[in-house]
């Protein structure tokens, strides 16, 4: 059975624009939040991403992306940790939507057999591709781990991708293209564990749509041995770069102390010697230090609730300014603190930044930071917070740097159900993009089909019966909850 | 020895014999029965349906072409457990010879995944023609779920392609402290894999040459980490079937032991010994 929850949920959204500032959320969903805000519907639409022909299936499908088709965004590409439903031997599958994201099919097309253990991915112009031109990292898990880079330049077609560009002993593929002049630009940031010299945040650079890839260590310091795994890449429309990652300094096996580092690039890294342009004063090296030598733990075992920690990091430009660039990520803050999030702002292309967090934006307890930022200059901010015991999806609007807000809760679980298959447990990252008037994301939840768990509403295309609060396998026979991905969309702030 | 008194009916023998095989072969033949057995192990999705519409789709994910049809179910035979499919459905079918399905016409499809939305899309690996007695025959029945471990297809791959398959029980496991010589290869990531090494008492070989002290080190990651959730954990005591490779993982020897080190990484290669007969079996037709 299709449920399509009704609107009236919605008259309970927990939508709320907070018109003060001085509620710090890192001390928690304070009542305060709410007495300060008005509420303000924000007519979310949240999508289970997971087929009615798959609703026999439990898996864990953690580690979302999205990738939205610039030129034509009712066609829109997301991902998890789905492996091919019928064979062992198959491709490893991507979630492919024509019609904005209201329905999703299944489609084997990345290169690698079964199931990705990291991919991301986007969608350039396309202008000569409507139905989706994708480039994609993969890494492919087996004996060893390799990154594939590959490209299809038509995503209904159901034609496997075709690797461009293939390597081992990397991490965290993350992938971002732009079209400049009708040739795909692509930047994909990742850790090069192979960099002898220790120096391994690295962004691999395709000036040619994916025919060749050129890599950069952005990394001009020294380093434990290696930086840590997340390397975010941002690139805005007038060719400008940005990438920010975290430059490891010491490492104990539990905590690493790590600077967080931004580079930039002014041209679109054509140039012989990219990702130079930002320097900083303190040692005149490239590579401007937003924060030095905090503490983030590293944890590969489920240490917040059920999921690991070690290494969340976003960064986001204004796509009509690209001065002003945000970028988010999460160290141990407060002493009793797990993990707390932050975010900070640069309005002079990254060579100054606000010396402390922007307000409602120390969020403790919380992972998966994904920053955008819309044409009118509006940012996003998704996260997940643990929280009460359940894991509550927030995304968060501002128009003035986060002094004023609207919080929207996407999606509140009971975050100790189910059980984890392995980690993590609903990904090291998730993904919230701009696309026209809207903010588009992707998160993971436990996919219960209670109405209570979704104060936005949602449309699950698998078999559910929100009544019993049970899935179904299609012939009425139930299915055991699981982790699923989940799509939305929410209007950008006016 | 006068033979001739068993001349006439020796011919008359064989005579019957060969009309008699004849009229079997036409009933069944051995080869079609072979084939589709063969396409029923290698299809993960297999019912018998009825041609509805040719040139047709019925999933908005897959245009439709002269190459696929749409095809109510009968009857589903086979399928993952994960897939949802049942009488009255409706398939989208990419057939090799759409010439050979009229609307109207019933048969078996051998099928493999494609896409899956609303409906599901498949891709023809063969079909047959329909259980006899026809439609009251293809009434629902059981369903038969494609193997949630390891199929036949999956484990004849594994053990054409590894070095050894062997019978043996664990007598140690203890963490691999990585050579200082390979620890560039061992940075810190979430992948990172924590290797840990299984000592292996050999009890038979199945495949390969003998075991050295009939003991073999198996090198295994012990790590939660999506990229090793499928590879299998060994404990002390523990006995079955382990289809090994050679560690290409490492690129080191094992520092203690004097015995082989291979790996046992994908899902399949380590079995309970409940698999010895369909291992044996496997080997032996390879």
């Amino acid at each position: 059975m299709r449920a399509l929850p009704g609107y009236p949920t919605r008259a309970l959204a927990l939508t709320v624009l907070v018109v003060t500032a001085g509620t710090v959320f890192g001390r928690g969903q304070s009542p305060t939040a709410v007495r300060a805000g008005v509420v303000a519907p924000a007519h979310a639409k949240v999508v289970d991403l997971i087929p009615a022909s798959l609703s026999g299936e439990t898996n864990q499908d953690s580690e979302p992306f999205l990738a939205v088709q610039v030129a034509n965004p009712q066609v829109m590409v997301a991902s998890a940790f789905t492996p091919n439903p019928i064979s062992s031997t198959g491709n490893a599958p991507v979630y492919v939507s024509e019609d904005a994201g209201n329905t999703w099919v299944l489609s084997g097309i990345t290169p690698v057999q079964r199931m990705t253990c990291d991919i991301t991915h986007a969608m350039s112009i396309g202008e000569n591709h409507p139905r989706g031109d994708l480039h994609a990292g993969t890494l492919a898990c087996a004996a060893s781990i390799t990154l594939d880079e590959s490209e299809s330049d038509d995503v209904s077609s159901s034609a496997v991708m075709k690797v461009q560009s293939s390597r081992t002993n990397v991490d965290q593929p993350f992938v971002r293209a732009l079209a400049f002049s009708n040739v795909d630009h692509i930047y994909i940031g990742l850790n090069d564990l192979g960099q002898s010299s220790g120096r391994t945040a690295t962004v691999d650079v395709s000036l040619d749509g994916g025919a060749s890839y050129k890599s950069y260590s952005i990394e001009s310091r020294k380093t434990m041995g290696q930086d840590g795994p997340s390397v975010r890449p941002a690139v805005a429309p007038d060719n400008t770069v940005y990438a920010a990652f975290f430059g490891w300094r010491k490492f104990n096996g539990s905590m690493a102390t790590s600077d967080v580092v931004v580079v930039r690039d002014d041209t679109g890294a054509t140039g012989s010697h990219p990702f130079q342009a930002l320097k900083d004063p303190s040692d005149k090296l490239p590579g401007r230090l937003v924060v030095k030598r905090v503490s983030i733990p590293w944890s590969n075992a489920p240490t917040l609730g059920q999921e690991r920690i070690g290494s969340t990091l976003s960064i986001a430009v204004d796509p009509n300014n690209s001065s002003t660039v945000y970028v988010g990520w999460a160290d141990r803050g407060r002493k009793g603190d797990i993990y707390t999030l932050h975010v900070r702002r640069s309005t002079d292309r990254g060579l100054t930044w606000s010396k402390s967090d922007l307000p409602h934006t120390t969020i403790s307890n919380a992972t998966n930071i994904a920053l955008a930022v819309a044409n009118n200059g509006t940012a996003g901010f998704l996260y997940q917070q643990l929280s009460g015991g359940r894991w509550v999806t927030h995304v968060v609007q501002s128009r003035d740097a986060f002094a004023t807000i609207q919080d929207t809760i996407l999606a509140t679980v009971p975050a100790d159900r189910p059980l984890g298959q392995f980690l993590p447990y609903l990904g090291d990252y998730d993904y919230l993009l701009a696309v026209g008037n809207e903010f588009r994301g992707v998160f993971c939840a436990n996919n219960t089909p209670d109405r209570a768990n979704f104060p936005q509403g949602v449309t699950y295309q698998r078999a559910a019966d929100f009544n019993t609060r049970t899935l179904t396998d299609g012939s009425g026979n139930p299915v055991t909850i699981s982790i699923d991905p989940f799509y939305f969309s929410i209007p950008v702030m006016p | 020895m006068d033979t001739s008194r068993f001349f006439l009916p020796g011919i008359l023998l064989l005579g019957l014999l060969a009309s008699g095989a004849s009229l079997l072969a036409r009933a069944a033949s051995p080869q079609a029965t072979n084939n589709q057995a063969a396409l029923a192990r290698q299809s993960s999705i297999t019912f018998v349906g009825t041609v509805s519409q040719v040139a047709a789709s019925a999933l908005s994910a897959v245009p439709k072409s002269p190459q696929t049809i749409v095809v109510r179910v009968d009857s589903v035979l086979k399928k993952p457990a994960a897939v949802s499919l049942k009488k009255g459905d409706t398939v989208t079918v990419e057939v090799k010879d759409p010439a050979a399905f009229p609307e109207g016409m019933q048969a078996t499809f051998y099928t493999e995944g494609w896409i899956f939305g609303s409906g599901v899309a498949v891709k023809e690996l063969g079909h047959s023609a329909p259980p006899s007695g026809g439609a009251a025959e293809t009434a629902e029945k059981p369903v038969e779920q494609a193997p949630s471990g390891i199929s036949d297809q999956d484990l004849q791959r594994l053990l054409a392609t590894c070095d050894y398959v062997v019978i043996g029980r664990v007598t140690d496991v203890h963490p691999w402290t990585v050579p200082k010589s390979a620890s560039p290869r061992y940075r810190t990531s979430e992948h990172s894999a924590n290797w840990q090494e299984a000592v292996l008492q050999v009890q038979s070989v199945l495949k390969g040459p003998k075991v050295k002290k009939n003991k073999v080190v198996v090198r295994f990651p012990l790590s939660r980490d999506v990229a090793w959730v499928s590879a299998p954990k060994f404990e002390p005591g523990q006995q079955g079937i382990f289809i090994l490779q050679k560690d290409e993982v490492s690129g080191t020897s094992v520092g203690g032991y004097k015995a082989d080190v291979y790996t046992c990484l994908k899902p399949g290669d380590w079995l309970p010994m409940t698999e010895e007969p369909r291992v044996r079996s496997l080997l032996k037709n390879r």
